[in-house]
């Protein structure tokens, strides 16, 4: 069961939304990061169960961060959070390995399905 | 007006509210022109500050200020949310703009006319400054109205906007982010100026679209 979670946005406000979206969000250990760069670095000393990833980021975007956290370790889940919702980056970050794609601004209802499929993903990896 | 006077009519959690939406805005914009033109279109961080209406133009020509030759489209938008929207591009790039339209090419024979050029920018304008405008609106609850988009190019100076804000008294919200699109050696900036009169609805409108989120 998905018990630790990374929310990788460089809005505060953005996280702030995704958390309050979380269903039982006091059931998970939650971190926090604000670039992809950190992301990237919280990723790897925190091997976080599930990580949602922003894509519009300074210092480092959530592309090249999926990138690099799916170069480090093949299996982990990433759900992008964003509202750039063009088909081409949709399919550029599935093909990096993405989860899926949650549209901004969340809504309890699409972080829910999300999470539920998150926890399949993370069943069915061993 | 100092920073702080700034800061008191304009706090930052307000910002980091606005900046949250204007992100929104912009994802929702860049995607209605790559479904156009089947490109994709990356955006930066949008910036947010507030300053005087008579900074305005500096501000806006320090931004673009590599470039000599710019064309602009503008818009005017009207509602409690009430501003301006400007697009800039430099004007060598209109080109290749033009050719990210070329699937439609044969509509339009003579493709490197000026008129074509002008077109394109308008629907540029229109798609972007439409979207990103409209998704704020729906954001925050409010319904605006657009003048026509004016397409111009002008020569890069301190005077190519002066004549629109000049009172000093005034503060505005200034708005940017800078777009590009992949494979394709062309960028522009998205601009929204809201007018201080739309300030009070705003924080307003800010804190209630927070509150459903606790």
């Amino acid at each position: 069961m998905i018990k630790k979670l990374l929310l990788v946005d460089d809005s505060a406000v953005a996280r702030k939304i995704l958390l309050k979206c979380i269903p039982n969000a006091e059931q998970y250990e939650v971190h926090e990061a604000n670039n992809g760069l950190e992301g990237f670095e919280k990723y790897k000393e925190l091997q976080p169960d599930l990580t949602f990833m922003d894509l519009t980021m300074p210092v480092m975007g959530g592309v090249e961060a999926i990138e690099e956290i799916r170069k480090h370790d093949p299996k982990a889940i990433v759900i992008v959070t964003t509202a750039d919702v063009q088909t081409k980056t949709i399919e550029k970050v599935m093909d990096l390995g993405a989860l899926l794609v949650v549209r901004k601004p969340p809504s309890s209802e699409t972080v829910n399905d999300a999470i539920n499929q998150a926890e399949i993903a993370f069943k069915n990896r061993g | 007006m100092s920073q702080s006077n700034f800061n008191d009519l304009f706090p930052e959690d307000e910002a980091a509210i606005l900046q949250e939406v204007m992100n929104i805005a912009f994802g929702k914009a860049s995607a209605d022109l790559a479904d156009v033109i089947d490109i994709r279109v990356i955006l930066s961080v949008p910036d947010i500050r507030l300053m005087r209406a008579s900074e305005l133009p500096a501000q806006i020509v320090d931004e673009v200020k590599i470039y000599d030759l710019i064309s602009i489209v503008e818009q005017n938008y009207w509602g409690k949310f009430k501003g301006t929207a400007l697009l800039i591009f430099p004007t060598q790039a209109s080109k290749g703009l033009v050719s990210m339209f070329e699937s439609e090419q044969e509509f339009f024979p003579d493709a490197e006319n000026v008129m074509f050029e002008k077109e394109t920018l308008l629907e540029i304008g229109n798609i972007l400054i439409g979207a990103c405008v409209g998704k704020i609106a729906e954001l925050l609850k409010d319904i605006v109205s657009y003048s026509p988009p004016r397409a111009f190019t002008k020569n890069l100076s301190n005077e190519t906007f002066q004549e629109k804000w000049t009172d000093s008294e005034k503060v505005a919200v200034f708005m940017r982010t800078i777009f590009s699109f992949e494979e394709n050696d062309v960028s522009g900036f998205l601009f929204l100026i809201l007018s201080q009169d739309s300030l009070k609805w705003l924080k307003t409108a800010l804190n209630n679209f927070m509150e459903k989120y606790g």
